[in-house]
């Protein structure tokens, strides 16, 4: 391992130099939150960031996309549509970064998705490792995605004014030689890079009361557990837990066509198994009808089904979902509830 | 007139502002090409002539008097597709605050004073309470492109494709720091989206002028509401802002697994 070290002074020239050849995406502020925002000023970019309203997927999975267009004339012509372009990821924190790595498996596993794939191509990541918790929300420790030795093309690790930076790939080391000003580490840099990981451990709270490898058993279990119905209860059904959650991935496909009727585009945008009308089927009949059952398939996802299709919990601990839910309602505390056999 | 392919369509007010009506005049003006597809032969806001051999019906306004049910009749029995257009043809719209008013001869005397018993009026109902409505176009006033839409689509046969969905999903996919968690009032969870969460994307919380979404969880959302600190008054007021006559018919009825 070469580790590298990035004076804070020289991140804004390395992202002005990037700027000039690839979309640079990075954490930006939005009156109170954060979002991952083309960056037009390197000035605008929050390495400080706690969490984002959106993850990052919307990058690699945006919530609107042309897939294709076609003719509606006597000879049918499809094409497919990439939009997509070379684009650098800046500041991905592991939680998300665990969710990328989930999304690569997704999306090229049995039916390889053209979009997704072409832009994932083309995107460079850069992890940023958190040394404190973004706030009481997060369960990266239970989620295991405090940190990550993998996924990204280069981690960053903030030490006093500088970051320690790890180029894990060829195309990472080939952006640090084109673009950055570095230099080696030393000794004393190392001194201070393991003294910031030692001393993030402990600042990080575990917030199940279970070792998470139960999970998927424990859910297994819970089918008619009584959590469901207060949850249905409780659920307005807006979609919200699903749309920030960066290991989500479902989407609707539809077709619009122009006003004479000639032609028409087909695209796809995010979909949500809270919606009413998500498992509603022709004919109208809705085959998960009930807020309760559309809330039990949300955590049986996280906790069981993804697990079982690609040998990973669904979840990576980053909390979105219980901080935009208005009514409240926890994944931490609805897996405790199981766990501990309450209601 | 004309012996082009083109659908005929007609438009109609009942009580109403007509601003879904200036809605269309300015779609027209933006979606030139809706007239390679259809032709308007009857549009009082908006032309002179009056021709009765329309195919699709457009009905901006609520029923509000015994004769208004005549002439939706009339308009049913000519047409082949009715078509609600904006709050008040759709659910009542404001027009329904009168229903939740403790007298109605007290409403018509604060409207009319001294006139009031020239005017003729009972409960507001959305025009599906009075005749069989084949497509609506929610809002107040109507989304034009959501308007430009539904067109498409009926013409196409198809569904016309409003969203079942609430606000919440649209305000979120644009990341708007979300009102509700801000302490403000918001309607967005339990109304239908398709207007891009407009309101809230400028900072106002949603009045839920688009109607509620099938089976809103209406107490979780006055649970919300009570979180950001509106008292009862003040939720049942924002609840029946645009939705008196709806809320009227809902079924509390909730599913269980």
């Amino acid at each position: 391992m070469n580790l590298k070290v990035l004076d804070k002074r020289a991140i804004a020239p390395l992202v002005e130099a990037l700027m000039d050849d690839y979309r640079v995406v990075g954490p930006q502020a939005k009156g109170s939150k954060f979002t991952f925002e083309a960056v037009t000023d390197p000035a605008n970019l929050r390495f400080d960031y706690d969490t984002t309203i959106l993850p990052p997927k919307k990058v690699l999975l945006p919530p609107q996309e042309r897939l294709a267009t076609f003719t509606l004339q006597e000879d049918l012509q499809v094409k497919t549509v990439l939009e997509t372009e070379p684009t650098v990821l800046l500041g991905v924190h592991t939680c998300d970064l665990k969710a990328i790595q989930l999304l690569d498996e997704v999306f090229s596993k049995d039916f390889p998705d053209a979009q997704y794939l072409a832009q994932r191509e083309q995107t460079i990541l850069i992890s940023l490792e958190c040394l404190s918790p973004c706030d009481e929300h997060s369960f990266c420790k239970d989620m295991g995605t405090l940190t990550a030795s993998e996924g990204s093309d280069i981690h960053l690790t903030e030490i006093d004014s500088a970051y320690i930076v790890d180029a894990t790939t060829e195309a990472g080391e080939e952006l640090l030689a084109r673009y950055a000003t570095v230099r080696d580490a030393t000794e004393a840099d190392m001194q201070k890079l393991n003294k910031e990981l030692g001393a993030k451990w402990p600042k990080f709270n575990y917030q199940l009361d279970f070792e998470t490898a139960k999970l998927p058993s424990m859910l297994e279990a819970a089918f008619e557990h009584p959590l469901w119905n207060d949850l249905g209860d409780r659920c307005l059904a807006c979609g919200s837990c699903t749309n920030v959650c960066p290991t989500c991935y479902c989407f609707n496909v539809y077709d619009e066509v122009d006003m004479l009727l000639t032609k028409g585009t087909r695209s796809r945008n995010w979909d949500s198994c809270q919606l009413d009308e998500f498992a509603r089927v022709a004919g109208g009949e809705n085959f998960r009808e009930a807020r309760a059952a559309r809330q039990r398939h949300r955590l049986m996802r996280k906790g069981k089904y993804i697990y079982e299709k690609f040998d990973e919990l669904g979840c990576v601990g980053c909390g979105r979902c219980i901080r935009t839910c208005t009514a409240k309602i926890s994944i931490v505390e609805s897996f405790n509830t199981i766990h501990n056999g309450k209601k | 007139m004309t012996t082009n392919n083109k659908v005929k369509v007609a438009f109609f007010d009942f009580a109403s502002c007509e601003g879904c009506q200036l809605t269309i005049v300015d779609a027209l003006q933006t979606h030139l090409d809706l007239l390679d597809m259809v032709e308007i032969v009857q549009f009082r806001e908006a032309m002179t002539e009056k021709g009765e051999d329309y195919v699709i019906a457009f009905v901006e306004g609520s029923c509000t008097r015994k004769c208004d049910e005549e002439r939706l009749f009339k308009i049913r029995e000519q047409a082949a597709l009715v078509v609600a257009l904006g709050a008040c043809a759709h659910t009542g719209g404001v027009n329904a605050l009168k229903n939740v008013q403790p007298s109605l001869q007290d409403v018509r005397e604060y409207v009319y004073g001294d006139k009031a018993d020239w005017y003729e009026t009972y409960p507001t109902r959305p025009i599906s309470a009075v005749i069989d409505v084949d497509a609506f176009i929610p809002g107040c006033p109507i989304d034009r492109g959501e308007f430009v839409k539904v067109v498409k689509n009926v013409l196409l046969g198809k569904t016309p494709g409003i969203p079942d969905y609430p606000i919440c999903v649209e305000c979120k996919l644009k990341e708007n720091v979300c009102l509700l968690l801000e302490g403000q009032p918001c309607l967005g969870p339990v109304t239908r989206a398709g207007c891009g969460a407009i309101c809230p994307t400028y900072g106002e919380g949603c009045e839920g002028c688009r109607g509620l979404i099938p089976h809103p969880n209406e107490n979780a959302m006055k649970d919300v509401l009570d979180e950001a600190g509106l008292k009862l008054e003040e939720i049942m007021s924002r609840f029946t802002m645009y939705n008196a006559y709806q809320k009227e018919q809902i079924e509390t009825v909730e599913e269980r697994i």
